[in-house]
């Protein structure tokens, strides 16, 4: 790719990007949110044309209109959000838009072949299995089986692990460098140092929309890279001892809580929390994390088991009592659950004290106070690209995050409780949040931080427990915690269970 | 392939846009109706210029227009009040008419026992009771049991139409007027219980206003009042934050559910008030012939073009009240008055469709991509 130029708005995203991508490689592209990582891949996959610039394949000039051009010249891409119907079943899926179906391509062929692929490059999927009915992972495998059944020669995956369990990730680069052994090349963006180390030929880092810098991957230390990419040294938030610990301001006693399915999500869970100490919640989506956190904040109801905030029983209390006991909540859907999508930052902000003074005076709401509080916050917070009336679904992922911190911190609170807090957020924007977390618990708050991170919570939390299956299986204080052994209980002891 | 036209979602739509294109959708509307009218071989101009003089062209027309105008403020706030909260009350017309219903059925039941100020105010809270209790039908399964309200308030329209009807041709019904011996007609009520025209307030206001009563002054001060209640209060805060995202809502303490029903019953009540203040206002009577003309529809139609806004409801009420004023007119230059309906219908088509107008920019392709992400065209 030579010279690509693409702007949105008026902003570059990409600007002057040249990219070389070699037969057999895979190759890593490294960034923050936002530094045209994702738009460069979006250019080469025909989902955008650049404003400037070519695209060159296999030294030919090539110009895609869309991805079904890409596809068809043997690009294909990944994306974020699956694209996948989830009523069909996989072998349908693979169908789907492919030219040769129905006349020249059964559904025996597909079947055969979707198994073929799959143990050529160790990825087996059934093929006769409903895509609901699939893991995320699983789900994964299903978009690269599309493309390789398409005899896509470049595979472009937009961060493929952030969805997936460490486990996962592994199974998926293995996968990944034996596609690369049988002649395709792989662009694999990602903001994770370590595993563009672990997979990765080439690294290629992204700033501000421009390459800054290529590097065979064996020459290039974690810590040049992150400088690259951020512009500067990075300082990896660590916990400076303990902050000294009070009372039990979060008391969780035999809780027990239905998933959305009716089926028991959380199965006898007690945990306390004390002022000044940060308890990670370490586990594989979908082990209780969801039905814990909904419990302690009122939005699902126990079915047995109490919750007390700062030594009051509020089992049976409502959210809005909750929240004003003390409970700082940060969900892990910004949008739709933390933040009202179609408001202002301005409203959002106030949307947890919007009932009391100062926002409400009297009978009615104070619009000064909703005005002067929200410049104050989004100045204190940096929240960036604001504008009135701009409803927040426009803001950047980070930026949403920090809406949304802003909010849960600023009001008077004694428990914080936040769910993959850093989850698709770019390395400065995560290194605040970190940065957060710890001062809340230097300030005396009680944290419960869940999230799959597990980098993230070793470096975080004073103590850390592993959920299985909706059960705590393993407590760990910060000293003895090893990724090795929290990753085994996530995992329930066995290779599979994380699938 | 090369597209010739993106579409990309607007971030913040500037004002002008979100008066223009209404003002389009308008405008658009009387095209098409100007192509209709000119293939059946009338004068565009003739039809237009009628039916302009006969809604604005005189105070007697004027005052007519704004007369029309008063229910369809009141079911334009229905519907508006609603489907902001994506509650989809349909049934604006039957609350409409189960207003009317208890109303005049309050009036004739008091007769001349009770003190005129009073008996106005019991007939119209009467009326707008009627309209909440209608739309409880619907909005209680609705919460409770997850019924679609689309069709059962769609449906209890039916209901309330041939109840109304049952009501005034039913032999032994109190609504029945028993010196009606040509067409039974609905039971006249009490004068203590009929609105003020304002000429019988301010004498010299008779001859401007003619018939218009006090009615459009409650439809705009209820309006107005709807609107502080939804952009200024706290409920009103959690009420726009529950119709933007109920997960967001039900997490900040909005108690969800209760706030949508609450919405359903002002939406119908706001219908009820309606059918309250025709009835103790203009007809005097439950008379079936001028109530069901579709006004509950009607107000939809308003509430699309006010794009929800409850202040912006007046003066599209207005509009559509003299198109509803102008159509009887048209026939006096031989043009069937469901000109005036068609044009309604127009209006709402390009309406609806402008509103993709207001979310999406639609351009050419070589500046603007086609999905943008949006965070990262809106940051930086």
């Amino acid at each position: 790719m030579r010279g690509i130029n693409k702007s949105f708005y008026g902003v570059k995203a990409n600007d002057d990007v040249d990219f070389d991508l070699g037969v057999g490689e895979v190759h890593a592209l490294l960034g923050e949110n936002g530094a045209g990582k994702s738009t460069m891949c979006s250019v080469l996959a025909g989902l955008y044309r650049p404003d400037s610039g070519e695209i060159l394949l296999d030294g030919e000039p090539v110009a895609f209109g869309s991805p079904k051009d890409a596809l068809a010249a043997g690009v294909g891409m990944v994306y974020q959000h699956f694209r996948l119907v989830m009523n069909f079943t996989v072998a349908e899926n693979l169908a789907l838009g492919h030219p040769d179906v129905p006349t020249r391509l059964s559904e025996k062929d597909l079947v055969a072949k979707a198994h073929e692929l799959g143990d050529r490059y160790d990825f087996p999927v059934d093929p006769n299995a409903y895509v609901w009915q699939l893991s995320v992972g699983q789900q994964q495998r299903v978009e690269i089986l599309k493309l390789l059944y398409r005899e896509a020669r470049v595979l472009i995956l937009d961060e493929p692990t952030a969805v997936l369990t460490p486990q996962e990730g592994e199974a998926l680069f293995r996968t990944m460098r034996l596609m690369a052994e049988d002649g395709r090349s792989l662009i694999f963006v990602s903001h994770k140092l370590n595993e563009v180390k672990a997979v990765s030929d080439r690294v290629t880092v992204f700033r501000d929309g421009r390459v800054v810098g290529s590097a065979d991957t064996v020459d290039a230390t974690p810590k040049d890279l992150a400088r690259m990419m951020v512009g500067r040294d990075l300082d990896l938030p660590k916990r400076s001892g303990s902050a000294d610990r009070g009372a039990v301001v979060l008391s969780v006693r035999d809780l027990a809580v239905n998933d959305d399915r009716g089926l028991e999500g959380l199965r006898g869970v007690s945990i306390d929390i004390r002022q000044g100490e940060v308890v990670g919640i370490a586990g594989v989506a979908g082990n209780g994390q969801r039905e814990l956190t909904h419990a302690i904040a009122g939005l699902r109801a126990p079915t047995a088991g109490t919750v007390e905030l700062g030594g009051k029983d509020v089992t049976s209390r409502t959210v809005a009592h909750r929240i004003d006991a003390g409970l700082a909540y940060v969900p892990q859907s910004r949008l739709g659950v933390g933040l009202a999508s179609g408001l202002t930052a301005e409203e959002n902000l106030a949307l947890k004290g919007y009932r009391k003074p100062p926002y409400a005076k009297g009978r009615l709401l104070d619009q000064d106070v909703f005005k002067s509080r929200g410049d104050k916050l989004i100045d204190d917070f940096d929240v960036r690209g604001v504008r009135p009336g701009l409803p927040v679904r426009l803001l950047s992922g980070g930026n949403l995050q920090k809406v949304l911190f802003a909010r849960e911190v600023s009001q008077d609170h004694i428990v914080l409780m936040a769910r993959s807090p850093t989850r698709g957020l770019d390395v400065g924007a995560t290194e605040q949040v970190r940065n957060q977390i710890l001062a809340e618990r230097d300030a005396g708050i009680g944290v419960l931080l869940v999230s799959e991170d597990l980098d993230e919570l070793l470096s975080l939390s004073d103590r850390i427990l592993v959920f299985y299956e909706g059960k705590v299986v393993g407590e760990f204080s910060a000293e003895e915690a090893t990724p090795e052994e929290i990753g085994l209980l996530m995992a329930g002891h066995t290779e599979e269970g994380a699938a | 392939m090369t597209r010739r036209f993106i579409v990309e979602p607007r971030g913040v739509a500037d004002s002008w846009v979100k008066l223009a294109v209404p003002v389009a959708s308008v405008v658009a509307a009387l095209v098409l109706g100007a192509i209709f009218l000119a293939i059946t071989g009338n004068s565009v101009i003739e039809v237009y210029a009628k039916m302009l003089k006969t809604a604005f062209g005189s105070w007697r027309g004027f005052s007519e227009t704004l007369v029309s105008a008063t229910p369809l403020i009141l079911t334009g706030l229905a519907a508006a009040v609603a489907f902001k909260m994506l509650v989809w009350n349909i049934g604006g017309e039957g609350q409409l008419l189960i207003g009317a219903v208890l109303a005049s059925g309050v009036a004739i039941m008091m007769g001349d026992n009770v003190p005129a100020v009073a008996a106005v105010v019991l007939v119209i809270s009467a009326g707008a009771v009627g309209g909440a209790l209608w739309a409880g039908i619907a909005a209680a399964p609705r919460v409770y049991l997850g019924t679609n309200e689309i069709i059962t308030t769609l449906m209890l329209n039916f209901i309330a139409i041939n109840l109304m009807n049952y009501l005034v041709f039913g032999s032994f019904s109190p609504w029945r007027d028993p010196d009606a011996t040509q067409f039974p007609q609905g039971r006249p009520i009490s004068d203590r219980a009929r609105l003020p025209e304002f000429g019988e307030l301010i004498p010299g206001l008779k001859s401007f206003l003619h018939r218009l009563d006090l009615g459009f002054v409650i439809a705009v001060v209820v309006a107005i009042l709807i609107w502080v209640v939804l952009f200024r209060t706290p409920w009103g805060f959690g009420y726009r934050v529950a119709g933007d995202s109920a997960g967001a809502a039900r997490y900040a303490g909005v108690k969800v559910s209760r706030t949508f029903f609450a919405t359903f019953l002002m939406s119908g009540a706001a219908a009820g008030l309606a059918g309250g203040i025709m009835v103790a206002g203009v007809l005097g009577k439950m008379d079936p012939r001028s109530l069901e003309l579709g006004l509950g529809f009607t107000g939809i139609i308003v509430a699309a073009l006010a794009r929800l806004n409850p202040v912006v409801v007046i003066p599209v009420a207005i509009l559509l009240g003299a198109l509803i004023n102008s159509g009887p007119a048209l026939q006096s230059i031989g043009v069937p008055s469901s000109t005036a309906v068609m044009l309604q219908g127009a209006i709402l088509i390009f309406a609806v469709a402008g509103e993709f107008l207001i979310r999406n920019r639609i351009r050419r392709p070589d500046a603007v991509p086609t999905e943008v992400s949006e965070a990262e065209g809106a940051t930086a």
